[in-house]
């Protein structure tokens, strides 16, 4: 049997060696695919390794601290920061550059022979600094350049705060270094915490050099470590000095006060629960700086106010003992008789809100009329968002009114009592500033009545209990005061200084805690100190080293400000890739390996027909039809397993091809060109048992089809595969019967999904509460049925035996196509999918530039304190007046922005860690936007904005779900997601500012930037800009360049996909060209008859060109119509079409099918026909 | 392959060539129906040599003067019976429908029921009177058999030899049939026998 075998392989070689090209091909396709996505993660595997070393672990803090609290052994402290790289020389300029402040120990990570010089020339008057070569390729610099960096400079206060630093000159740190050595962009020129493939900028100074600058001597923000056992909250020994708090130690007293002025919410929470457990006696204080305090047309300057619990302890003691009960009268008389003002004015008001809100109820109701009577129309929306800007506007003055209440009370001391003339029962105006959202100065105010007058004794005499604010505390004078916020010095009187010479900062004026906390609290905290008394039963030392070891007990590293990371855990988790390469190639290449299994059935089919006469033999001389069937199964496996091997070396050489194109004419897909082939066996095992199965199985099929023809016709030449056709049909129609029925249900289900996923989505999601939408199902859906509708249509046809009015010569060549119907449906199936993934892919190409109603996006690098949109924050940022003046004209939306990881199709790794953006109120008006206004007053949950397709496909989310990130204080973050689509922001996720302030509150000044400009200011603006504020590292990018950016992606995607369409094409066409030559050597005794009759060879080949032809038009109709179902319900609509690239393409493909059935035809034609007519 | 074969024929006579295999019998057949140009000789069919004639020419001289039924019926097997009939209609435009014709011609051959049918669902007998009324479609002078009923059993021989004669004397063609079925010969105005290519005539009506 085998020799058999082997001679039927020799002999019938041509039709074996299609076949095992056949196979090759699906081998190479679907391997090559899966070595794809192997190279993708290996890469972004070497990728990690590469960028960080041997670096396991990594502790980095949002503030600097000691690294001696951590306690382990091997670790090698850092400072990582942001910053921009000015090259004075050259005149450029880099934004985002990574900016590691390190020792030798650093670059111990990479098994480097030797580190770069980082120490000091001798002859240079600037420190060194080591920059990576892509840094060096952004300045254009050389070794012994002298470079100017920019940072944010390290500040206790937070610049939002009051007393924050926020001025330009002062807020960044510049540092003048010279290259002392350039290093490849690999290794530790490539480190960075970032997984993203794109190369970055860094810069390296020594440690010291970095620590001195910043005025942070034995200071970093991150530690790192090759150890595997990770770093913990419990190698950490947090200090006091660590959280930025020191404790003034008093006689029987504990001042608590913070470095950043303000004790953070958390800390101060912690504090007083712990000296609750401890009983150990609290006065927590807010202090807060008034401009003014006035009574009638008495004014003092810039006093120092103090909030406190006013009815306990000493204070109380201390107003008991001073208030008369003349003043206890005075102000209660004054008390009443300013309520009942309040009450009557209160009450005039609402009655005037009251007629709005009948007019709003009116309009509400006109609404609904008109929305039967418009539709949910763009009209009717915009009357909705009217009405609702009205409602909100009248909410908020009911809510003005309603809050306003009588004045809080006010003790003066004695002092400013008398300077301002008070009496018990006055109105005391206080003016103070407040830092607006946009981080302006504004001047507020707010009423107290007066209740009593104190001495100057005891708690009122305390400067202790105020915190030291650098710059004011320590002057001597107040005209000496260096603020960060304005001060008019005209206003200092003597009698100021003289009481400054005396009392310092101690108070002038005292209020309740709960109305200063109302005043002043803010994100940073809402108190300045907490004073402690002595536990029962212990000294003051006893209670503060109680308190302390309590209290450090009590907070977690991460709830201030520190971070455990696992970067190369994280990184290697990260490399298995938002985008699945090898699934996207193979899932593509799916429908290849499907055109490979008809191909290679008809092929299959082909060659046994032409060995029927030899089946018939083996019949007649005994041979049981199975083994007859296993001779041909097994004949076909190993011709289809030697395929496979040839397919293993087309598949790597098809994966070279792939990573080629995406390293070439495919690199926006993947941004960096860094991608190395790696090879996995599993893979590869896996591409070549899937398309041998595939194979084997349809070459089963075929040989499952055997013994249907009895042996003397197979011995007389007949073939052995009956074409349904063409044999008498009674017995099939049972089971035809059966099949229509099973058809019709298929199609009404079919035409049901297709309603519901295009026209009743809405109602389905709101009756079921199911959102049926999942775009590849969808897509498999609508293809399959398409294409079997156009297959079941055109087997229909076929089969038909209708004869109609007129036989034609059109009708004669058409109708040839039901020769060999199966194999004219194989082509047709095989055109039509690769046309149905042609159209559905490229109809989601955009051809057209992508418009946005904006002109630029920028980012910088470090935070903007001051607004682009008003003269004073132009001016602060250096503006002169002309320009300040040309940026009048463009409309500016800042956004805070928390770093994090690119979660768009840009980035390649699966981002941990997403970029969150905070959206300014300005941009919340509209839908989506305005979904994230809620402030949700407690659980940990908000509401944001993300771009469906990064979450869908890049951090594999269902959009339906909150994603949780973490907040600053380490607690989880539940996002509750609107989605947004082909938006500028496809990298982040974005929280409104309110949102974002509240669960981010340290992150300061805003980084990302939306520009309006009208066009002919744009190059313009831009320059100002990006000159202005260079120091920032301010970048303008076009708005519709980054939305390419993202759809150059989107592109790149497409056009790999269409390719592998193009090869199924070609599969197709093969086949088709194939089955026509095939089809015209079987039919040579037919075609003789036709030229007996008079039909010419030229009109012959006309005919069968013109059935060619028709096959490969059917196909590529019904593919198309396939494609466009498959889009219109998957999406819901028809995308704004690329008419003209798919239009040629589409030519394209007919053009080349055409091509090769001319070939096919002209060459079976060739040899002379009428020979075979011969009977002798 | 054929010597010295000097033959004349004249239409409505009825001519039977038998000889052994490799005889040229199919040769002599196919160098009548103009299939095949005789390396030596003249063939004149109605006064005209058709092998002087264009090969657009001699297609249109073939599809109108001669008629073909061979012993592989060569039927299409994906057009129905009609459309068979039909197909030597396709290779010229002509003016009149030829389906009537077409539906008289399958009436004469006794197939009126069968016309929707394709191929596959008829006998051998069945194929062959389809086979035959194609080769009539066109209303041929010259109704060329290459062993008509080779492949056929005894009884459906002689009812396709029947039909055979009645069309040829209804159509009044000159029907020439090749076939190794002595037991026909005795029905044909004329017998030629090929022996070596060499012809004798052994029976002149």
């Amino acid at each position: 049997m085998p020799r058999f075998s082997w001679n039927s392989l020799k002999h019938f070689w041509q039709i074996h060696l299609t076949v095992a090209l056949c196979t090759a091909v699906a081998t190479g396709v679907l391997a090559g695919a899966l070595i794809v996505g192997d190279s993708v993660r290996g890469s972004l595997r070497s990728l990690t390794t590469e960028r960080l070393g041997a670096i396991q672990h990594a502790l980095l803090a949002d503030h600097f601290f000691q690294p001696d609290l951590l306690q382990r052994e091997n670790k090698v402290p850092a400072i990582l920061l942001n910053g921009t790289i000015v090259a004075p020389q050259t005149q450029t300029r880099a934004s985002k550059v990574n900016i590691a402040g390190v020792t030798d120990d650093f670059f111990t990570f990479w098994q480097e022979d030797t580190a770069p010089n980082l120490d000091k020339a001798p002859e240079q008057p600037f420190n060194a600094i080591v920059i990576n070569a892509a840094l060096q390729n952004e300045l254009n610099v050389q070794v012994g350049d002298m470079l100017l960096v920019n940072m944010s400079q390290a500040a206790d206060i937070h610049p939002e705060f009051l007393l924050g630093e926020r001025d330009a000159a002062n807020a960044i740190q510049s540092l003048r270094l010279v290259i002392s050595d350039i290093i490849p962009t690999e290794n530790f020129g490539r480190f960075s915490l970032q997984a993203n493939q794109s190369l970055p900028f860094n810069a390296f100074i020594a440690l010291p050099v970095l620590q001195k600058a910043l005025g942070q001597a034995d200071k970093v923000n991150a530690v790192f470590t090759a150890d595997t056992d990770a770093f913990s909250a419990d190698d950490l020994e947090l200090t006091l000095a660590a959280l930025d708090l020191n404790i003034k130690m008093h006689e029987n007293r504990l001042d608590l006060q913070s470095d950043q002025y303000l004790l953070k919410p958390i800390l101060s929470e912690t504090a007083l629960t712990v000296a609750s457990e401890n009983r150990i006696p609290t006065l927590p204080t807010l202090t807060y700086l008034a401009n003014t305090m006035t009574v009638n047309d008495n004014a003092i300057p810039y006093s120092t106010i103090i909030a406190l619990p006013t009815g306990e302890g000493e204070f109380a003691e201390l107003v008991n003992n001073h208030t008369t009960e003349a003043d206890r009268l005075a102000y209660q008389q004054a008390d009443d008789q300013g309520l009942k003002k309040i009450v009557a004015e209160k009450r005039e008001e609402q009655k005037k809100l009251r007629s709005e809100i009948d007019k709003i109820e009116k309009e509400v109701n006109s609404l609904q009329k008109t929305k039967r009577a418009l539709g949910d129309t763009t009209a009717y929306k915009q009357q909705v968002a009217e009405v609702k800007r009205k409602l909100a506007k009248v909410g908020s003055a009911l809510n003005a009114i309603n809050a306003r209440s009588k004045p809080d009370e006010i003790h003066l001391n004695k002092w400013a009592a008398e300077d301002l003339d008070a009496s018990v029962g006055d109105i005391i105006e206080v003016t103070y500033y407040s830092v607006s959202t946009d981080e302006a100065y504004i001047t507020e105010t707010a009423l107290f009545r007066l209740k009593g007058i104190l001495p100057i004794e005891g708690i009122t005499a305390d400067r202790d209990i105020i915190p030291e604010f650098p710059g004011i505390h320590d002057t001597n004078d107040m005209s000496d005061w260096e603020s960060p916020f304005p001060i008019d010095y005209t206003l200092v009187r003597d009698k100021d200084e003289t009481y400054w010479d005396e009392y310092g900062a101690t108070p002038k004026a005292f209020i309740p805690l709960e109305s200063g906390k109302r005043l002043w609290k803010n994100r940073f905290g809402d108190l300045t100190a907490i004073r402690l008394g002595t536990a029962p039963d212990t000294d003051i030392q006893a209670t503060r080293t109680r308190f302390e070891t309590e209290f450090l007990k009590k907070i977690q590293p991460e709830q201030v400000g520190f971070q455990f990371l696992f970067p190369q855990a994280d990184g290697l988790q990260a490399s298995a890739g938002a985008t699945d390469f090898g699934m996207l190639f193979g899932s593509l290449s799916g429908f290849i390996i499907i055109a490979v299994a008809l191909l290679v059935a008809m092929l299959f089919r082909v060659g046994v027909e032409q060995r029927s006469r030899e089946i018939g033999i083996l019949q007649a001389i005994g041979y049981p039809l199975a083994k007859i069937r296993r001779r041909f199964l097994y004949e076909g496996a190993a011709v289809a397993g030697i395929g496979s091997l040839l397919g293993c070396l087309l598949a790597v050489g098809y994966a070279e091809l792939m990573i080629f194109g995406l390293q070439t004419w495919w690199l926006p897909a993947i941004g960096t060109p860094f991608m190395e082939l790696h090879v996995n066996p599993i893979s590869l095992l896996s591409g070549v048992l899937i398309a041998l199965a595939v194979v084997v199985i349809s070459i089963r099929v075929t040989v499952e089809q055997l013994g249907r023809t009895p042996t003397t016709a197979l011995l007389a030449g007949e073939t052995d595969f009956a074409e349904v056709t063409l044999k008498p049909q009674t017995q099939r129609v049972e089971s035809s019967k059966l099949l229509s029925v099973a058809k019709i249900i298929a199609g009404v289900l079919v035409a049901i999904i297709f309603a519901v996923f295009v026209f009743f989505d809405e109602w389905f999601s709101d009756t079921f509460g199911i959102w049926v939408e999942d775009p590849i199902l969808d897509f498999i859906i609508f293809t399959s049925s398409v294409i079997g509708i156009g297959w079941d249509a055109f087997s229909r046809w076929l089969k038909s035996q209708r004869i109609p009015k007129q036989f034609n010569r059109i009708r004669f060549a058409l109708k040839n196509a039901a020769r060999q119907p199966s194999r004219s449906k194989t082509c047709v199936t095989t055109i039509s999918l690769a046309c149905c993934i042609i159209v559905a892919v490229g109809a989601n190409r955009h051809d057209a530039p992508p418009e946005t109603e904006y002109a630029f996006v920028a980012e910088s690098a470090l935070p903007l304190h001051h607004s682009l949109n008003t003269p004073d924050g132009k001016f602060e940022l250096g503006f002169s007046e002309k320009d300040t003046e040309l940026l009048s004209e463009s409309e500016i939306f800042p956004f805070r922005v928390l770093p994090g990881e690119d979660v768009s199709c840009l980035n390649l790794y699966q981002p941990q860690k997403p970029q969150i953006l905070g959206a300014p109120a300005t941009m919340l008006d509209e839908s989506p936007w305005n979904h994230t206004r809620v402030v949700q007053p407690e659980g940990g949950r908000a509401p944001a904005i993300g771009d469906i397709n990064s979450l869908r496909w890049i951090l594999h989310h269902n959009p339906d779900d909150d994603f949780i990130v973490q907040d600053e204080f380490g607690k989880p973050l539940r996002l509750e997601l609107e989605t947004i689509e082909n938006s500028l922001f496809q990298s982040q996720l974005i929280l409104s500012e309110a949102n974002f302030t509240k669960y981010f509150p340290s992150q300061s000044g805003y980084q990302f930037f939306l520009i309006k400009t009208p066009p002919e200011l744009r190059e313009e603006t831009a320059q100002v800009l990006e000159k202005t504020l260079g120091d920032y590292g301010f970048d303008l990018t076009s708005a519709s360049e980054r939305l390419a950016s993202y759809r150059a992606v989107e592109n790149t995607y497409i056009s790999t996909f269409q390719s592998l369409g193009g090869l199924g094409v070609l599969l197709g066409t093969f086949g088709l060209a194939l089955i026509l030559f095939r089809n015209i050597i079987e039919r040579r005794g037919e075609l003789a008859t036709l030229r007996a009759f008079g039909f010419r060879r030229q009109l012959l080949s006309r005919m069968l060109f013109l059935e060619s032809c028709f096959l490969l038009a059917v196909g590529m109709f019904i593919g198309i119509v396939a494609g466009l179902v498959a889009i219109l319900g998957s999406q819901g609509h028809l995308p704004s079409f690329p008419w003209v690239s798919l239009t040629i393409t589409l030519l394209f493909i007919f053009g080349f099918g055409i091509i090769a059935n001319a070939i096919a035809v002209a060459v079976a034609l060739r040899s002379p026909l009428l020979s075979t007519l011969k009977s002798e | 392959m054929l010597r010295n074969v000097s033959l004349s024929l004249t239409g409505g006579t009825s001519v039977v060539i038998t000889g052994p295999s490799g005889s040229g019998k199919s040769t002599l057949l196919h160098i009548i129906g103009t299939l095949e140009e005789p390396s030596n000789g003249i063939v004149e069919i109605n006064d005209i040599n058709p092998f002087t004639l264009s090969e657009p020419e001699l297609a249109a001289y073939r599809n109108s003067v001669i008629g073909f039924v061979f012993q592989e019926h060569h039927l299409l097997p994906q057009y129905s019976v009609l459309e068979n009939v039909l197909i030597p209609t396709l290779a010229f435009k002509r003016g009149a429908d030829a389906t009537e014709r077409a539906v008289q011609l399958l009436k004469r051959v006794g197939l009126t029921d069968r016309q929707s049918h394709r191929p596959a669902e008829l006998s051998g007998g069945e194929r062959q009177r389809v086979a035959i009324a194609r080769a009539l479609i066109n209303q041929p002078d010259i109704l060329l058999c290459d062993e008509p009923t080779g492949n056929l059993d005894t009884a459906t021989t002689d009812t396709v030899a029947n039909l055979l004669f009645e069309l040829h004397r209804a159509e009044k063609t000159l029907l020439i049939v090749v076939t190794h079925n002595l037991s026909l010969t005795s029905r044909f105005d004329r017998h030629l026998q090929l022996v070596d290519g060499t012809c004798t005539i052994e029976r002149d009506g």
